[in-house]
Order: C-alpha cells, then sequence, then structure tokens
C-alpha cells in the first residue's frame, strides 16, 4: 500500500494557494478599492462634521448622528424606506411567481416573452425611468388619455402629484423593474425541481394551483427567499427610481433613506450628515445579507 | 431652349455659381478664423447675423502655460455652448494653454464638484454652476483681486452678483459671478386679454385673480411650483419678500417665522385652490417649459429659456408668449434671479490658478458676445461691457413677433435679487435651498397637512439647526 503525501510544488505557478490567492486578488482589489474603501470613508465622515465645500475631518463624536435622528425628514424617510422595501416586494413575489411559472412552460415564442420579460431589468435604470416619468407626467400621461377614453376619469390623476398616488407609483415602477430579476431566480429554482417530482404530481391528477401551492413554493421557498432579498436590498440602496421621478416629494412622502442622503450630503453640502443617513442602512442591510448567505447554503444542502 | 434644371431647382449657370462661391467660402472660413485668431483674438463667429458683438482680447497680466480645465453646464441656449468652447480654445492657443472643456448636465454640476474637491486633486481648475456655491468657501480660491482688477477694468460690479459671490462674515469672494440671469413672468396673452389684463399681472392680487378666471372659464392653470426642485424654490422666495418675509434678516438671523410668511403661504394656498392643480407638486426644471409651450399654462416664472425653445421649435404659442417684471405684493416687487453663474477655483496646488483667473477677465472682457450667443439669456455683471444690451432688448435680433417683447428685461436689475435677500447668499442659505424646506413648507399647508403656522415653524426649527451649525463652522455671522 502506498501512501500519497503532500508534495511540495517545484514552481510557484503549481501551487494551488498561490494561484488561488493570484485569482481572487482582481476581485478582492476590486471589493477593498470600490465598496470597502468608500463604506469607511462613510462611518469616519459620519462622525465628522465634513462638507462638501470643505475636506477637513473634524470629528464631533455621535453629533452628526444625533442631528440626522433629529430631523423629521430623516424618519419619514426612515419609515417610507421600510414601507417601500415592503410594499414593491410583496408585489416582486406574486408576479415573479407567475412569471417563472409562466416561463418555464413550452409555448410558441417563449424566447421573445422571456426577452421581454428581462427588459426592464437590462434597460439602463435612468433611462427606464425617464420614460416613467413621461408615462406619469401630469398633464400628458398616456396612462391618463387611456383612463379617459374608456371613461374611468375625467380629469388627470396627477401621479407624481399627489402624495399617496406618486408612493403608489414609485412602488409601482420599482416593481417593474426588480420583477424580472426575481422571476429569472424563481424560475432557475424551478427548473433544478427534478422531473419525476412533476410527473408524480401529474400522474395524482393535481391540477396547476396545487401544483403551484403544494410542490412548487414549498419547494422554491429558499429561492424566493433569496429573491426577495436581493429586491428588499435593491429597493433600500438604490436611490435611482425616486430621484428621477419624485426627486422625494411631494412633501416628501415619497422621500427614502438613500435620496434623503444625497440631498442632505450632496446638494445640501452636509456630507457628514448625509453619510449619516446612508449609515443607518447598514445595520438592515448586514443582516439582510446574512440571511441571503444562510438561506443561500441552506439551499446547497438541498 | 430650356436651361437644364439641376437638383433643388438650380440652372447650370446657378448651380456653378453657388458652387464657387460655397467652394470660396469654404476655402477662406477656415484661414479668417486662423488669421483672426493668431492676429486679433478673435474667436469664431456663429451667428453671422448683424450686429453681432465683435471678441476683443488682452494680454494677459500674468504670465500663465500650461493646460485650463473647465467644467460647467450644458446650457439651456444651446447656442451659446456651440460659441462658448471654440471661444474658450480660441483664448487658449492665443495665450499659450491648453483649454479642455467638459459640459455636463446643470443637476450634476454639485455632486461632480463635491467630488472633485473631496478627492484633494481636483481634474478641473475651473468650475461654473448656475446656483451659489458658498458652501465651497473653505475649499476655493479667494476671487478679491479678480474682482478688484475686473472692476477697474470693466466697472463696479452689480450688488446683485457681489451678493451672490461675496460673504461679508469672512471677507471673501468664494466664487466670481460676472452674469446672471433675469427671471420675468411668462404669460399668454390671448388668456389674459380675456381677462382684461392684456399687459398681463402686475401684482400677486391680479394673479390671483385673473388666474383663477382663466383657470374657470378658459380651463388653463397657472404654472409656480411647489416642489422639491430649482423653480420651485426660486419662484416662492419672491413671492416671500413681495409679501415681507424671508428667510434671513440682512445680518443672517433666522426671521422666517412672520407673519408674512404666514401672509405668504395663505396666498399660495388660495392661488392653489382657485387658479392651479396638483401638477405643481410634481414640477421639475422642464415642467415650465414642457407646460408653457404645450399651451397648458397661463403664467409661469421663468428666465426666457422657455420662449426661446418655442420660437427655435416654430411653435405658434411664441408670438403669444410676453413678459412681466415682478409682481408686486404687499411689500415690494421682486424676485430671484434665475440663474446666478458662480465660478470657482479650488484652491489645490494642482489647480492653474493663473490661467483660470486670466480667462476669466477674458470672459468678462467678451460679457457683450456671452449675452448675444446666449440670445439675450445671460446677462453682464458689468454692464458697461454690454451697451448695447438695451437696443438689443429694445428690438430683439432673434426675431421675436413683436420685437420689443424684451424690453420689460431693461430693468431688471430693478426687481431681481439674491437668494438669501436681504442678506447675502451664505452656506447656510445655499443647504436651505438644497433641501427645498421652502417649497416644502408651502406644499404643506397648501395640501392641507400642516396650518400655515404649523408649516413655518416645523421649516423654521429645520432651517435654525442648519443655520446654528453653518454658525459654527464660522461661515455666517
Amino acid at each position: 500500500m502506498t501512501t500519497q503525501t503532500a508534495k511540495k510544488p517545484r514552481y510557484l505557478a503549481d501551487s494551488p494557494r498561490f494561484l488561488a490567492g493570484l485569482f481572487m486578488s482582481p476581485t478582492i482589489i476590486y471589493i477593498v478599492a470600490l465598496v470597502g474603501f468608500p463604506f469607511a470613508l462613510a462611518i469616519i465622515y459620519a462622525f465628522t462634521d465634513i462638507t462638501t465645500g470643505d475636506p477637513s475631518l473634524e470629528f464631533v463624536g455621535l453629533d452628526t448622528i444625533k442631528a440626522v435622528w433629529n430631523d423629521t425628514v430623516f424618519r419619514r424617510a426612515l419609515g417610507n424606506t421600510f414601507w417601500f422595501a415592503v410594499i414593491s416586494n410583496l408585489f416582486v413575489v406574486i408576479l415573479a411567481t407567475g412569471l417563472a411559472e409562466l416561463l418555464t412552460r413550452d409555448f410558441k415564442g417563449k424566447w421573445f416573452v422571456r426577452f421581454l420579460v428581462l427588459l426592464p431589468w437590462v434597460a439602463p435604470v435612468s433611462l427606464a425611468t425617464l420614460t416613467w416619468l413621461w408615462t406619469l407626467d401630469s398633464v400628458f400621461s398616456p396612462i391618463d388619455w387611456l383612463l379617459r377614453q374608456v371613461g374611468l376619469i375625467d380629469q388627470n390623476m396627477y401621479w407624481l402629484g399627489r402624495p399617496s398616488l406618486a408612493f403608489i407609483s414609485v412602488v409601482a415602477v420599482q416593481v417593474w423593474r426588480i420583477a424580472p430579476l426575481a422571476a429569472v431566480i424563481v424560475m432557475a429554482g424551478m427548473m433544478a425541481i427534478p422531473k419525476d417530482v412533476h410527473d408524480a404530481v401529474e400522474v395524482d391528477g393535481a391540477g396547476p394551483w396545487r401544483r403551484l401551492f403544494e410542490i412548487n413554493i414549498p419547494l422554491l421557498a429558499p429561492i424566493i427567499a433569496v429573491a426577495v432579498l436581493f429586491g428588499v436590498i435593491l429597493s433600500m440602496a438604490d436611490m435611482s427610481v425616486i430621484y428621477v421621478l419624485t426627486r422625494g416629494g411631494p412633501t416628501h412622502r415619497t422621500q427614502v433613506l438613500s435620496t434623503w442622503a444625497y440631498f442632505k450630503g450632496i446638494e445640501g453640502g452636509a456630507l457628514g450628515q448625509g453619510a449619516a443617513v446612508a449609515l443607518f442602512l447598514f445595520p438592515v442591510l448586514v443582516g439582510l445579507t446574512a440571511v441571503i448567505l444562510r438561506l443561500a447554503r441552506r439551499r446547497e444542502v438541498l | 431652349m430650356v436651361p437644364r434644371r439641376y437638383p433643388r431647382g438650380f440652372t447650370r449657370r446657378e448651380f456653378l455659381y453657388f458652387g464657387g462661391a460655397a467652394l470660396l467660402a469654404a476655402a477662406c472660413g477656415p484661414a479668417a478664423d486662423v488669421t483672426t485668431t493668431l492676429a486679433g483674438g478673435q474667436g469664431p463667429s456663429t451667428t453671422g447675423m448683424p450686429g453681432e458683438p465683435q471678441i476683443s482680447f488682452r494680454e494677459p497680466t500674468q504670465s500663465i502655460s500650461g493646460e485650463l480645465n473647465i467644467l460647467l453646464w450644458s446650457h439651456f441656449v444651446p447656442a451659446h455652448d456651440s460659441w462658448f468652447d471654440p471661444f474658450a480654445k480660441a483664448w487658449g492657443e492665443q495665450v499659450g494653454v491648453t483649454v479642455n472643456i467638459d459640459h455636463i448636465n446643470t443637476a450634476e454640476v454639485p455632486a461632480a464638484i463635491a467630488a472633485e474637491i473631496q478627492s484633494g486633486q481636483p481634474q478641473h481648475d475651473l468650475f461654473q454652476h448656475i446656483a451659489v456655491l458658498s458652501q465651497h468657501e473653505p475649499s476655493v480660491v479667494d476671487m478679491t483681486d479678480l474682482v478688484m482688477e475686473a472692476e477697474s477694468r470693466y466697472g463696479t460690479m452689480l450688488d446683485l452678483t457681489r451678493r451672490s459671490s461675496y460673504n461679508p462674515h469672512t471677507e471673501k469672494y468664494y466664487a466670481y459671478a460676472p452674469a446672471w440671469v433675469p427671471d420675468p413672468g411668462d404669460y399668454r396673452k390671448s388668456l389674459w386679454e380675456a381677462v382684461g389684463l392684456p399687459d398681463g399681472p402686475s401684482t400677486y392680487d391680479e394673479l390671483l385673480e385673473g388666474g383663477s378666471q382663466i383657470f374657470s372659464d378658459q380651463g388653463v392653470q397657472l404654472g409656480i411650483g411647489m416642489s422639491q426642485e430649482i423653480d420651485s424654490n426660486m419662484a416662492l422666495r419672491g413671492l416671500m419678500w413681495s409679501f415681507g418675509a424671508s428667510i434671513q434678516d440682512a445680518d443672517g438671523q433666522v426671521v422666517i417665522n412672520s407673519d408674512e410668511t404666514i401672509g405668504a403661504i395663505e396666498y399660495m394656498m388660495d392661488l392653489y385652490s382657485n387658479a392651479m392643480t396638483d401638477e405643481v407638486f410634481a414640477w421639475n426644471a422642464a415642467s415650465n417649459n414642457q407646460g408653457l409651450n404645450a399651451g397648458t399654462l397661463s403664467y409661469i416664472l421663468n428666465s426666457i429659456s422657455a420662449y426661446r425653445t418655442a420660437q427655435d421649435d416654430g411653435l405658434d404659442v411664441a408670438d403669444d408668449i410676453y413678459f412681466t417684471p415682478a409682481l408686486a405684493g404687499p411689500e415690494t416687487a421682486i424676485v430671484a434671479s434665475h440663474v446666478m453663474y458662480n465660478w470657482i477655483i479650488p484652491d489645490f496646488e494642482s489647480v492653474n490658478v493663473a490661467a483660470a483667473q486670466e480667462f476669466l477677465l477674458h470672459y468678462t472682457e467678451n460679457l457683450a458676445p456671452v449675452a448675444w450667443h446666449s440670445k439675450l439669456y445671460d446677462f453682464p455683471a458689468f454692464p458697461d461691457r454690454v451697451p448695447e444690451l438695451n437696443n438689443w432688448l429694445d428690438n430683439d435680433p432673434f426675431g421675436s413677433n413683436p420685437p420689443t417683447k424684451l424690453q420689460v428685461l431693461k430693468n431688471s436689475t430693478d426687481w431681481a435679487t439674491n437668494i438669501g435677500h436681504p442678506g447675502p447668499a451664505n452656506p447656510a442659505v445655499g443647504q436651505v435651498f438644497g433641501e427645498s424646506i421652502i417649497p416644502v413648507m408651502f406644499a404643506e399647508a397648501a395640501q392641507g397637512n400642516m396650518t400655515p403656522a404649523e408649516a413655518v415653524a416645523d421649516a423654521e426649527s429645520k432651517i435654525n439647526a442648519i443655520f446654528n451649525d453653518w454658525r459654527g463652522r464660522g461661515l455666517i455671522g
């Protein structure tokens, strides 16, 4: 019987440890430079009174964070951020599951439909949102025109001018934007369900609803959770939709933490306070990331 | 024999004649540019219209070389940028400086300046923005010497622009403001004639009465925004001042919580109820242009750019658009400038300060071409540099019908002021502007979320926090 002992590689290029480090290094450098460094700066800024016009750092302890917390707009933005993320993703789950169910079936033109479904996700977000800005225009909205033609309204809706409608509008656009990603994730999960499970269900005579609620959804739950968590993170951290559509208005009714951080820190000049606003998202996002990783691992085990 | 016709109806003789003339012009054009640029400092002329002012040139007073990188907005009147870039580059060629110019959307300028200053190594030597940049005072070159030199050459700078570039508390010119843009009322004459006001409203009372009647009789609303954007910020400050209210007093103390502010809010609530729709809460920077030119607004507060757009696009509504000066309220009749140009030079070792300052002097020297190529959008902070301005406004060279339409702008310095009025435009005022506290104050009351008094108190608490913060930094008194 012979035993294999690990030999020391003759050349550096033969060393798995070296190669692993080499191949990982671009990713690590990228993350450190473009995510880690700005993030560390944001933490530092949140404890200083730095402004856009004065790069000098003077530490002020918790003063900046206290000032942010005492601002009523911040509290409104905090609440809006929560509801924006939760409501958006509730609809995203429903839509994504339905879309995934549809897209895994065989029908003529399936690839074209898949392309259409993915379009909102692959289109540049600012461009796509600008289209929505025109679509929801106070005077020339084609949606209003359509509703007028069918006799449902006799005056314009002012989608972005009325607080409740403005909130519904930004949620709707966010759902439109995120649902394709979630649909693809759920679709991948559906395709991974063994075919014999479906065959057995078919033999047992289960209908589409029973198959959806008793087979697909329970098996897909971890995958759906991953899709939801991606959606929640995107909804909380990204400002594009709200910045373009409402700039947080009317009367801050659609203001969220990411937009308020920008207005406070960049347009208002209070960079430290802007960083502090943005940092309030951090504990939530860390928690969500932990859940994502845990679910992903669980999925691997499954 | 019938002469042979060439495409587009030319005879052979005409074809050769015009073709030869075109070739000659093409051959002479570049040579003329090079000659004038090198010999006389004449930059490329773009309109070729009679009366177009020529570019003049003075030798720099200090030795300059290297590169000059400029970041500025994409002008609302595109013709300006077509002229400006060759103008700046021609100057660079003449003085031995390589000039590079980047235009970006005005909404992105604050973020770009902030990022470059925070980096400690700005990529641009000279920034221009259309609003006051007072918050950058600690990181920019003091322009006092430049202003003194400009005043010695071109006469006294307007008080309006001085107060938008000078901090009296620190006695520093944090910016150079050689030009500005008036903000008249733009109204549809045909609509206002129908309510007995052919010259448009001249007071806020007339605006309310006439605007309400137009809305009820003709279904066309007024367009004064109460949204979190620049035009709403400007318009509502004008309303406050005309009612005797202001955010701060002349010494930089917060005085917003007053009966006058409440009066202004109550007026706006009336105006909203009777003459406007919820569109004003979704107002954005394009709403003025879009609504006026589409014929869906009877009156807006804007520069002449909306009107120029209508002209350029050949819209019938252009002939129906006329202008009014600031409306009179119970106290006075003033509005904010529509645009206040602030040029700043970051105070870092890598920055080509001398070239930037010399370029600004050259720009000031040529404020007449600046006004001309912006189609009378840009007004000079040194009026002596544009002696023809009033003649142009009397007889608009850019095709107004009637040509006297812009006359109302001749005395616009009498009814325009800086943000921060009656105090200077300081960093606290800038932050209040950036966070849109004033439009939100009006909108909260107009939507019925708060009483006027509650809305004012809410705004006051936010404004006090901002002023105290900047006071602690020693930038306001």
